[in-house]
């Protein structure tokens, strides 16, 4: 992308993302208590989660090992020896009053993910732990905490200031989730806060030495949001400038409903988290062996997954790459593709069911789509049970009911007309009603086949046998 | 009454444990004037006394097998109140057991009470806790030392035989010393800190406090065992410190600091150590000089670092989970009010220098220097361990003092730790006894042993304490 | 260390002192620091910083679950709870 593209009136963003992704962990970071969303409120709570006096972490591995595929698919340095410090504040649902994060020696460090061409590097991703929740909506004057997410383990990927536009920032935030997702170590749902977005905004002028003063926008959580906080950042921040102000280096949070980042009241004294290494855990080593297992066992990538798709489907770069975008849909391809037709199920999935993903704007996880129904859908368009036309309708009333398909073909008797004898006997009716257009096609118009075939539809509901009917007419025709 | 003596009885069925129990919580009774405790569990005692009995083979091997004991109330203890004598935790209760109680519960102990001790372990002289100071049971008008002068006048005044305590920077063999007892504190790692209240969590250590070094051995044995849920303890073989005791370690090599008389320690306390090495000389040891200047920049490094793991450590006091809360009208005004209330000045105190030390602009010039200097003091200790055995040195400076003497003047109250942090900066084991009087007032002395030494320095202990009386004597 | 400091320290340990008290606390703290700042005197370039003693390395446990929730229990400790959640003043934004 060339720089002048992304200007603003003249004006030079520069953005970097922290992105917070929970780590799909059984339990959580530093206790044994399960990691898991949308429980009964606090019933997932350790004594350690609670920050009970006299309590103490230890270290989740399998966080550690889904730390190490992150640095892996991003080509980054793994840590030798990684560190966890204490980051100090107080907040009601951070109970132990600081949370246990990495600071100079993080999990990842100097990694990079290309987005569309362009690298993005980033500079360290390093494990921590989540804080509870707190709630402000249940009474009028009182706020409460649900421990629940207390201590699940986070990564938080911290990218270089090498993003340029609002847009690119969606796009490289598209290509984290599509990693995460992919080493299956997040479900990225950012709906549900699995996967949370801070972006550092600042502008400057083309030629300028250096970057200018950044604000810190919070509390982004989607894709949709990130762009559009970005660019109403950018513009706030051009409006101070050249009204001869100056950016202030400060936290904003974006409020979605109003669509506008505002100033986060500035606290009586500014933060000060006071890190020290957390005297309860130790170091932690990374061996070259640790490495190898993880790597041995990592989970395909996109690209991977893409060109495997190419090989064993025959499925074109393109229609493999739209698969591949999201490793849900490629799952849902590949679960259709081992019963139906392979570019039969691509297009479909590409074509009429994305269309009615992004018109309703839900995910195919939550659609009432099943991929084993889905496979039925394209077996019998390709066995010609169903027409093409016919399987839009069946699509249509899977997408509202999730009903079965052979028995909403079935009940509703789309089954394709492929019955010579029966098709016959409705083309010779029709011809027969049709005396003067039969004549005029004899005579040279050749189109009105056109005609009749329409007539074979109409009186089969759509149901005819499309290529018997034509193979039908153009017989009888001669 | 003797540790070695009553379990003898208790085995031999002379005794029953509820008798002991009984015979304990009658004597805390007697001497509540000390103030020595702070809960109480006599009904719950007096049951597990009576289960005892009734499975008294199942106990009667075991270590401290009916036999009563008070722990420090810094020990979380399943259902039953752990306050650290803090107005914060007046009235908590935990909902789990710490592995030191435990595995105390499990050597068949009977736990009679929580003994008093400086607020959440910060001082010298117990005169921190929120209910109120410990009295030395050689003088109602002495401190007992500090954090853990309940634990150790408990066991001066005969109440227990035994008791556990911590030492932060001196917690367990400064109070030993001042009521004229023994008390180990082990290596750094050695026992767990799972369930015990942490002040400054890279130096906490628990430990056994007892008349002697056999019954220290004896509560070693039980309170040592590698945790899984402590990730600083360490993986070890376990010892039996008591058979330990029979060991000949032949003669030692005994390191000694060189230039002791300009520390400021009194005639008194160098009196008894002096006369110390003689009897190290009669058990065939020898001594070895020792240049330790840097000993006293220990202070300067323990008063940043403890200060401030501990700023850390006592965040989770917010009034929000547990613990006391202050009445108030939004978030902000609950934390400053509750933790106001909450914690005494002296914590509090310990609180502001922590934060300071870590504050933006201040990390290196404080806390990574302090670090330093414990890299420093840990080297030091390693050179020495090369030529000798053991490090021999006085506890304390000075005997046990009068109340709010020292209070007056703090930084005279924290150098009272001299000669006791070095062994808690570099992880050490260290163990005090008893080695004179003066003036009708114990006088201790101790031993710094290399990392996991215990067996040895609980052998040393023995050994001295089989051709002296010190421990042996009583208010 | 001056008043402003001092309240910056408080604020940021979530302490109080009372305004005519606050002049002893800087002097005590003071005094503490002058003990302190002792160490400002020694040569410490050749000495790696010490976190913990034993310098252990490498312990974790596996990524298995062990219940040990007590909803009911945790949130009577609280000073405030209903049958859910632990309950605090209003945390305003």
């Amino acid at each position: 992308m060339a720089q002048n593209d992304t200007l603003v009136n003249g004006w030079q963003p520069v953005i970097g993302l922290e992105i917070h992704v929970q780590l799909q962990t059984n339990t959580k970071l530093f206790s044994p208590a399960k990691n898991q969303f949308g429980e009964e409120a606090n019933t997932l709570v350790d004594l350690i989660d609670m920050g009970l006096p006299g309590v103490l972490p230890v270290l989740n591995d399998g966080a550690v090992k889904q730390g190490i595929a992150f640095g892996l698919a991003t080509n980054a340095e793994i840590a030798k020896t990684m560190v966890f410090d204490r980051k100090n504040y107080f907040y009601p649902d951070l109970p132990k009053g600081y949370q246990i994060t990495q600071l100079h020696y993080p999990i990842v460090k100097n990694g990079v993910v290309d987005v569309e061409g362009k690298q993005v590097r980033i500079h360290q991703a390093h494990l921590e732990e989540d804080a509870g929740k707190s709630m402000h909506d249940v009474y009028d004057s009182e706020s409460v905490v649900d421990l629940n997410r207390s201590g699940v383990p986070l990564l938080e990927i911290v990218s270089e200031p090498d993003i340029r536009s609002a847009e690119e920032a969606v796009k490289y935030l598209k290509k984290i989730h599509q990693i995460i997702t992919y080493l299956d170590i997040s479900d990225g749902d950012m709906s549900q806060g699995s996967m949370r977005c801070d972006a550092n905004v600042s502008i400057m002028r083309p030629d300028d030495k250096e970057f200018g003063i950044r604000a810190e926008i919070k509390n982004i959580n989607s894709f949709r949001f990130v762009e559009k906080a970005i660019n109403f950042e950018i513009k706030r921040q051009i409006k101070v400038l050249e009204s001869g102000e100056k950016v202030e280096q400060e936290t904003r949070l974006y409020d979605s409903v109003k669509d506008e980042t505002r100033s986060m009241r500035t606290k009586e004294f500014a933060n000060d988290y006071r890190y020290f290494p957390c005297p309860d855990l130790v170091p932690h080593e990374i061996s070259e062996d640790l490495i190898k297992e993880v790597k041995d066992n990592l989970s395909e990538l996109p690209e991977e997954k893409q060109k495997r798709l190419m090989e064993i489907h025959s499925l074109n770069e393109y229609d493999a790459g739209v698969l591949c975008a999201d490793k849900s849909t490629a799952d849902f391809f590949e679960e259709v593709a081992k019963e139906a037709n392979a570019e039969l199920a691509a297009k479909w999935i590409i074509g009429d069911l994305n269309a009615l993903l992004n018109k309703n704007d839900v995910s195919l996880k939550e659609s009432k789509v099943k991929a084993s129904n889905f496979s039925k859908l394209i077996q019998n368009i390709s066995d010609n049970t169903i027409s093409g036309k016919i399987a839009k309708d069946v699509l249509d009333e899977v997408w509202q009911s999730g009903e079965d398909v052979a028995k909403i073909i079935e009940g509703q008797g789309m089954q394709q007309i492929s019955d010579e004898g029966e098709l016959e006997k409705i083309i010779d009716k029709i011809l027969a009603d049709n005396i003067s257009q039969v004549e005029a096609y004899k005579s040279g118009k050749d189109k009105l086949f056109g005609f009749f075939v329409g007539q074979v539809m109409k009186a089969t509901e759509g149901k005819a046998n499309p290529g018997l009917v034509n193979k039908l007419l153009q017989q009888k025709l001669g | 009454m003797n540790f070695q003596e009553t379990r003898n009885n208790f085995r031999k069925k002379q005794v029953s444990a509820k008798e002991l129990t009984e015979e304990s919580l009658k004597k805390a009774k007697e001497k509540s004037e000390l103030n020595a405790f702070i809960s109480h569990f006599e009904d719950y005692a007096l049951a597990r006394a009576s289960n005892i009995d009734a499975n008294f083979d199942e106990f009667k091997d075991k270590s401290l097998g009916g036999i009563p004991i008070a722990h420090k109330d810094i020990f979380c203890t399943d259902g039953k109140k752990t306050t650290c004598a803090s107005k914060m935790l007046e009235n908590f209760i935990p909902p789990y057991e710490s592995t030191v109680t435990k595995n105390c519960n499990d050597a068949g102990s009977i736990m009679i009470g929580k003994t008093n001790m400086d607020e959440f372990a910060m001082g010298s002289s117990n005169e921190t806790s929120f209910f109120g100071p410990v009295k030395n049971p050689w003088g109602q008008s002495l401190v007992p030392g500090g954090s853990s002068g309940g634990s150790a006048a408990c066991v001066a005044a005969d109440i227990t035989t035994i008791s556990t305590g911590t030492d932060t920077g001196g917690s367990i063999r400064q109070p030993a010393a001042l009521c004229g007892i023994t008390g180990l504190k082990p290596t750094y790692g050695l026992v767990s800190r799972w369930g015990m209240i942490a002040f400054c969590s890279s130096m906490d250590q628990a430990g056994p406090l007892a008349r002697d070094a056999f019954a220290c051995s004896a509560l070693l044995n039980a309170m040592a065992s590698y945790d899984e849920k402590d990730s600083t303890c360490s993986k070890r073989e376990s010892i039996d410190y008591e058979k330990g005791l029979n060991k000949d370690f032949g003669k030692l090599k005994i390191g000694i600091l060189k230039g002791i008389e300009n520390l400021g320690i009194s005639e008194e306390v160098l009196n008894a150590y002096e006369s110390s090495k003689k009897i190290l000389e009669q058990l065939g040891h020898s001594f070895v000089e020792l240049d330790f200047t840097e000993l006293s920049s220990g202070i300067c490094s323990y008063y940043v670092i403890a200060p401030a793991e501990c700023s850390s450590n006592l965040s989770r006091f917010d009034g929000v989970k547990y613990g006391h809360r202050s009445e108030a009208k939004n978030i902000s005004e609950l934390y400053l009010k509750t933790r106001a209330e909450g914690f005494g000045d002296e914590v509090q105190k310990r609180i502001l220098i922590g934060s300071y030390v870590l504050s933006a602009g201040f990390y290196d010039a404080y806390y990574r220097k302090a670090q330093k200097i414990r890299r420093m003091i840990k080297s030091k200790f390693d050179e020495f361990f090369k030529d000798v055995d053991l490090v021999f040195l006085p506890t304390t400076l000075d005997q046990a003092f009068e109340m709010n003497r020292k209070s007056t003047d703090p930084n005279r109250m924290y150098k009272e730790d001299l000669l006791t942090i070095p062994a808690n900066l570099a992880g050490l084991p260290a163990m005090s006894l008893p080695n004179g009087f003066s003036k009708n007032l114990p006088i201790g002395a101790q031993f710094v042993g290399n990392y996991f030494s215990e067996e040895l320095l609980l052998n040393t202990a023995h050994k001295m304490q089989e051709v002296t009386d010190w421990h042996k004597m009583t208010p | 260390m001056n008043k402003i400091e001092l309240k910056n320290l408080l604020f940021l340990a979530r302490l109080q002192v009372k305004e005519e008290d606050q002049d002893k606390t800087i002097e005590k703290l003071q005094n503490t620091f002058e003990m302190i700042d002792q160490m400002n005197d020694l040569d410490l370039d050749k000495f790696e910083p010490l976190n913990n003693p034993l310098e252990l390395t490498n312990v974790s446990r596996s990524d298995e679950e062990k219940n040990r929730n007590k909803k009911e229990e945790f949130l009577k400790k609280s000073p405030k709870s209903d049958e859910d959640y632990f309950v605090v003043p209003k945390i305003v934004e």
